[in-house]
């Protein structure tokens, strides 16, 4: 039967089957903790940060839009930073900044409810309706990249937990679309990585291998009353079996390998969103200590929750003002756009240390900065407000990882100057007809993962990458 | 890698079933008996294509497929003759499939088949496919092993622990096969992800199902609606006490009373309101999560039930009633929810309507996140004004959506960690309610420890040491959940991991639910088919394995006892208990499982789920009424199951099964109720059967219009089991930008479509039958216009016969392709029955099936019985 007509092959089988493949377990050859040295040299990291809230976006008329729009002026290489983004100004040459990107499938909900699919570019639908949410950036990288370090990713917010469906504290999500449970106290970051490994981590791994022994003997007896096919339909299992005994021996031999030695001294780990510019400046820190000492290679931070309600509501202390959401609310206020502008000009100032800590430091055992090897990933899910479209975006670092910086690109059409997407105070605009084009996100995203070495072809429902970056 | 084998291997077949399908039974009943009275090895009938079939083709097609031309990249002359042995089989089948067709030779055809010389060659050729059928079938291997899917995964957690719970929410989906079904060998795949979450799961459904420490106290509520007035509305719950005084002492009318009040609550708030059913004064309830201001408190003491009281909430239907319960529920526990409930009979109305009345379970921790569950069945409120009573809903706290700053926050701070049950009147009619006591216990325990406990850890006697104790609980636990009894081999493996848990472990519990985790782990749970054992002959399957087979066939789950008794004993093939036992099976209600997932896979009904309908079209889409579509299908296959009707009743019915939303909105007589039931139809209603129903008339719409192709490909993908060829990869685009083509409408386009070559030749065999439902909308709605014309629901199938509309397709398909129907159910079920595609060489076995239920009257029980005490599904 080798002449079956070539037009019979159906194509959404043959996707479908594609798909199969790709869920298929992924062999790799898991490194252990002594070989960490040799392999530095290909360590490749991600770290993402979210500002809830959105960006000042005031019209072109109006009298802040020189210095408070948060988008720069200008064009790709010629542009301008605004006073919100002047503190990054010695990072331009190690940076993109992006316009006209957007997830979607979530362009049209309310700019509070957008935390949840930042990085995931789900569709998490409406009040009221059920929840759904897909894998997350960091999660698809971090289980490729977390087989090599003790911990595959960290995961921090301001607030904590995992917050509520469309009122996430958490920026990432499993494979299941679940929340993964954020930490939010330095203190027990600090002790998680650099203290103590989990308690009840030797006992488990042992009643796992124990289990996982067991499980391979039923198998093989299973095996013997099957017949030839049914043997390999089995293997499968015997193969599912095996891969999870490798992890477990692996996760085993971290036991036996001392945490990284770090001194305390000079963090302020009972610091709290109360103080905030320090608990900012720590968390920030925790992350550049986990990433020097290769405990992980993955991290997010959710900066704060959407729509104030929560401790992180306290970030804008840090420059005298009594609560950050409200700013986004009160931009018509006089000096509304300035004092919005003066909040994210602080929070760019607290990112461009963490870019500098990196950038000072000689990435281990390789060649250039621990940032030449690091994507640091900025950015909030609103422009203006409530919008969820036009999100501003930053990358920076990871010149190692084959990123071009020190542009401002453009996506979409029919907004080049961001205009559509500005001056809005009231709930009418974020609902409004969309008269211009944006790109999704997740095309970014793909263009990162594929990067940073992931092999997929795929993110979040884009096939596409980003060549410019 | 072994998975593209796969994709090929059943591609085949997938092809091989498709041409297969077209032979007709007419032809069957001659066919040659060589196979049956022969024992040697069959032989194909070379002499005889060389006599009779191969001068015929040669003349009749070798102008176009031959040495000089080969249209289509064929050619006739050389194919291999031997359809046993030789390798031409599909191009044979696509032979045999054009000519019984009658697609060739072409009208034009210098050399047209006369009518005997095309019976010679379908006569030849199925005789041939026939035998290498049966040939192939001690040949070819095809297997039932496979792994359990998701959702009978599910239900055997469920039924083994003794728990409703949902344990498959953190499994992957499964991949439809391409016959659409979930459960067939070659697609349920494992991986090590996969395996982490099974043993997961194990491990969390055995700590919901047992216990330990003490009984918990239970927190109560106990909440009167007067208690709302009076806490949050004070006024008004004064002005209703005082004249009700009034009244009462003075003895005046009820208007003098409400005269001396200065605000009166008078007049209907609307929506839903608290209402004095004495006084008639209402007033609107008030909720909103923020500070908490409305959260009641739990009580440790069960409050006492106060008699029937008249201050009521009244719910009018889709409204909701918000009962904010703060953060005083326990994590875990059955939660009861009770409330004393009666039908509010307003004037104007018609007492016939019931109300129903639906659970949701939700928190809100701040102005944007808000999530809300359904938690419970819809309740039909029966009692009678002035004579209420309680109904109540179970809900498993550890199981239900939870709000996570529960333990977190403080009532009155933000995010609010507080939880709130909504109750929301389904009934679509005029049908109000009344409540006037709410009363919720968490946890409502009927014993303790809980039945789930004790049939994992009966009661041990003191005596009985640990280690006895342990065998017997393991051997108990095994052999329910590899449902056989289980060796002793095998049960000392598992002490042995008992014995090497145990020190690990906190106690004696901890290291069995370990072990039994591991034993819900393992591929003798997860997988079905291949149970070893006394007297197989190789061939046919054990009882024990029968009787695994027939359970996740019927109730997509576990055998129970009785099954596994039978089995035990080598009774269950024995043809009167196995059909027996058959019919024991579909009368318990695990059978709706079967009418749910089968008739969910078999009609594609996911597609429906995925469906967005265009708001800006259609307006707002009362959801019930989409929930009420995608019921309806399920509600008819049962209908048609429990009452052994015959399956051609799917193309066509005098009945349908509807609600109140479902016949508004065909445009029938009203329905009472949300309940679905049986409704006779008069042959003017255009419903009936599967055909328009307006759930897989919108499946197969675009969300705002109708859209015939997809329609056209349903009917023959789902019903006849006939799929088309996926469009080529260089279709041309409809040019939309064409202001000619803006013009026409739907049918025109198509027809003009079709009119390029390389699209007719398939769109000529969809189309059709799509257009014919061209009176249906995106909703499944009759409509006779469609943007100001009248519709044009006419076509002409291939073969030349005429369609008029939905009447015209059923009688078409009533008359003129029943035997490809019943070919096509036989083929369907028996696909879902054994777990694996159909195959070449299964094709007589389906056949026969589906001839001898054409004779028995088309019964879809008969149907199930024919398929199981059948080779098909007793042999291995």
């Amino acid at each position: 039967m080798s002449n079956i007509p070539l037009s019979c092959l159906d194509r959404r089988k043959f996707l479908r089957g594609a798909g199969v493949a790709l869920a298929l377990p992924w062999m790799e050859t898991f490194s252990s903790p002594d070989r960490a040295g040799r392999e530095s040299a290909r360590r490749k990291r991600l770290a993402c940060f979210y500002l809830p809230d959105g960006v000042p976006m005031p019209l072109e008329e109006d009298p802040s839009f020189k210095d408070w729009s948060w988008f720069p002026h200008g064009g790709r290489t010629d542009f301008r930073l605004t006073k919100c983004m002047e503190t990054l100004t010695h990072l331009r040459d190690e940076m993109t900044i992006f316009s006209g990107l957007s997830h979607p499938a979530v362009r049209r909900v309310h700019g509070h409810r957008n935390a949840d699919q930042f990085l995931t570019g789900a569709n998490t639908g409406a009040m009221d309706d059920e929840y759904e949410n897909s894998i997350s950036l960091d999660q698809v990288f971090a289980a490729h990249a977390g087989e090599h370090t003790r911990h595959a990713s960290l995961v921090l917010s301001t607030d904590g937990g995992t917050g509520s469906p469309r009122g996430a504290h958490t920026l990432s999500f499993n494979a299941e679309g679940r929340p993964i449970p954020a930490e939010h106290k330095p203190k027990r970051i600090f002790d998680m990585l650099f203290v103590k490994s989990g308690p009840d981590a030797a006992r488990r791994l042992a009643l796992s291998e124990s289990a996982l022994d067991d499980l391979m003997e039923d198998a093989r007896s299973l095996k013997h009353s099957l017949s030839k096919h049914d043997q390999e339909t089995l293997a499968e299992y015997l193969q599912s079996v095996r891969e999870t005994e490798v992890r477990v021996e692996k996760a085993r031999r971290w036991l036996d390998v001392a945490l990284p030695v770090v001194s305390a001294d000079g963090l302020k780990l009972d610091v709290t969103p109360e103080d905030p510019r320090n608990f900012l400046r720590t968390m920030y820190e925790l992350i550049f200590l986990a990433f020097k000492t290769d405990s992980t290679r993955v991290a997010t931070y959710q900066l704060g929750r959407e729509n104030g309600v929560g401790i992180s509501d306290y970030l804008a202390r840090a420059v005298g003002f009594r609560a950050a959401h409200s700013l986004s609310h009160e931009t018509k206020n006089p000096d509304g756009y300035k004092n919005f502008g003066v909040y994210c000009r602080f929070i760019n100032e607290e990112l461009g240390r963490f870019a500098d800590r990196l950038k000072a430091t000689p990435e281990p055992g390789g060649e250039g900065s621990m940032l030449d090897h690091t994507a640091v990933f900025f950015g909030s899910a609103s422009s203006a407000f409530h919008l969820s479209r036009n999100y501003p975006l930053i990358l920076m670092g990871g010149r190692k990882l084959g990123f071009k910086h020190g542009q401002y690109l453009k996506y979409g059409r029919g907004n080049e100057e961001n205009q559509a997407t500005a001056g809005i105070s009231s709930d009418s605009g974020w609902q409004k007809e969309m008269n211009y084009t944006e790109l999704p996100l997740s095309n970014l995203y793909l263009t990162m993962l594929q990067r940073l070495g992931v092999e997929t072809e795929s993110f979040g429902g884009s096939v596409e990458t980003i060549a410019e970056v | 890698m072994p998975f593209k084998v796969v994709v090929l291997r059943s591609h085949l077949s997938q092809i091989l079933v498709k041409k297969l399908l077209r032979v007709t039974i007419s032809i069957l009943v001659l066919l040659p008996l060589r196979m049956l009275l022969s024992a040697e090895v069959p032989q194909a009938d070379l002499e005889r294509y060389r006599q009779e079939i191969a001068p015929v083709l040669k003349a009749a097609c070798a102008g176009c497929h031959g040495p000089k031309k080969q249209k289509g990249s064929f050619r006739i002359d050389t194919l291999d003759s031997d359809l046993l042995t030789g390798g031409d089989v599909s191009w044979w089948l696509e032979v045999f499939e054009v000519i019984s067709n009658g697609e060739m030779p072409p009208e034009d055809a210098d050399h047209p088949l006369k009518d005997e010389e095309k019976a010679r060659i379908v006569d030849w050729l199925s005789g041939e496919i026939q035998l290498a059928s049966q040939v192939r079938r001690s040949r070819e291997a095809h297997t039932s092993f496979r792994r359990m899917t998701r959702y009978e995964y599910n239900y055997s957690m469920q039924d083994l622990l003794g728990l409703p719970f949902d344990f498959s929410r953190n499994l992957p989906p499964e991949t439809s096969s391409e016959d659409g079904f979930k459960n067939s060998s070659e697609m349920l795949q494992m991986t090590a992800m996969q395996l982490v979450q099974y043993r997961k799961q194990a491990r969390r459904a055995l700590h919901s199902a047992t216990i330990r420490g003490k009984r918990p106290d239970p927190v109560y509520y106990g909440i009167p609606m007067r208690a709302f007035t009076e806490r949050f509305d004070p006024e008004y719950a004064a002005s209703v006490a005082r004249t009700l005084k009034r009244i009462r002492e003075k003895d005046i009318s009820l208007q003098e009373a409400l005269q001396a009040e200065e605000k009166k609550y008078r007049g209907r708030p609307g929506g839903t309101y608290f209402r004095n059913l004495i006084t008639g004064q209402g007033v609107k309830p008030r909720w909103s999560y923020h500070g908490a201001k409305y959260a009641w408190k739990p009580v440790s003491k069960r409050p006492e039930i106060p008699p029937a009281m008249q201050d009521v909430v009244v719910i009018a239907p889709n409204q909701k009633f918000v009962v904010d319960v703060g953060n005083g529920l326990p994590d875990e526990g059955n939660m009861r929810v009770r409330i004393r409930a009666a039908r509010l009979l307003e004037e104007n109305t018609d007492d016939r309507h019931l109300p129903t009345l639906r659970l949701y379970f939700g928190n809100q921790p701040s102005n944007d996140s808000r999530l809300s569950v359904n938690v419970g069945r819809d309740v039909v409120i029966d009692a009678p004004p002035g004579d209420a009573r309680f109904y109540h809903w179970d809900v498993p706290l550890g199981e239900v959506p939870r709000n996570a700053f529960r333990d977190s926050h403080r009532l009155g701070q933000l995010p609010n960690p507080g939880e709130f049950l909504s109750l929301l009147n389904t009934s679509s009619a005029p049908a109000s309610l009344t409540v006037d006591y709410l009363e919720i216990i968490a946890p409502a325990l009927e014993q303790w420890p809980p039945e789930s406990h004790t049939r994992i850890f009966p009661p041990r006697n003191e005596d009985i040491e640990e280690e006895v104790y342990a065998r017997e609980v393991l051997t108990g636990f095994m052999e329910r959940a590899w449902r056989r009894p289980v060796t002793e081999a095998e049960v000392s493996q598992k002490l042995l991991l008992y014995e090497r848990l145990r020190p690990g472990c906190i106690d004696f519990q901890e290291a069995m639910v370990e072990v039994m985790a591991s034993v819900l782990s393992s591929p003798k749970y997860l997988y079905l088919g291949r149970i070893a054992g006394e007297g197989e002959d190789g061939r046919r399957i054990t009882d024990l394995e029968l009787a695994s087979r027939l359970s996740f066939f019927l109730w997509s789950s576990l055998p129970d006892e009785e099954l596994l008794t039978a089995a035990a004993t080598g009774s269950l093939s024995k043809g009167a208990v196995l059909e027996q036992q058959t019919r024991r099976m579909l009368t318990d209600p695990k059978v709706q499982r079967f009418a749910q997932h089968y008739t969910r896979q078999w009609l594609g009904m996911e597609e429906l789920d995925f469906l967005k309908f265009d708001t800006k079209v259609h307006g707002r889409i009362d959801p019930l009424l989409v929930e009420s579509m995608k019921r309806e299908p399920v509600a008819f296959f049962s209908e048609v199951l429990g009452q052994n009707r015959s399956i051609f009743e799917f193309l066509d019915s005098d009945y349908a099964l509807l609600n109140d939303r479902l016949a508004r909105h065909y445009g029938l007589p009203e329905v009472l109720g949300h309940q679905l039931r049986k409704v006779a139809l008069s042959p003017d209603d255009r419903r009936g059967g599967l055909l328009a129903q307006a759930g897989l008339l919108a499946m197969n719409s675009n969300g705002k219009d109708s859209n015939p192709l997809k329609r056209g490909i349903w009917i023959l993908e789902n019903l006849l089991n006939d799929p088309p060829p996926p469009p080529p990869p260089t279709v041309p685009e409809i040019d939309l930008a064409d202001p000619d083509i803006l013009k026409l409408t739907l049918k025109q386009r198509m027809e003009d479509h079709r009119d390029d070559p390389a699209c007719a030749s398939c769109h000529s065999k969809i189309d059709p039958w799509g257009i014919a439902f061209e009176n249906f909308d995106a909703l499944g709605r009759w409509r006779d216009t469609v943007r100001g014309a009248p519709v044009d629901a006419s076509s002409m199938l291939f073969n030349k016969e005429e369609l008029h509309g939905i009447k015209g397709v059923k009688d078409y398909l009533l008359n003129n392709r029943q035997k490809q129907f019943s070919r096509a159910m036989t083929h369907k079920l028996a696909s879902y029955a054994l777990g694996r595609p159909i195959t070449f060489s299964d094709r007589s076995e389906v056949d026969r099936i589906s001839t001898e239920l054409r004779e028995e009257g088309g019964g879809l029980r008969d149907l199930i019985l024919l398929i199981v005490k059948s080779d098909l599904f007793q042999l291995n």
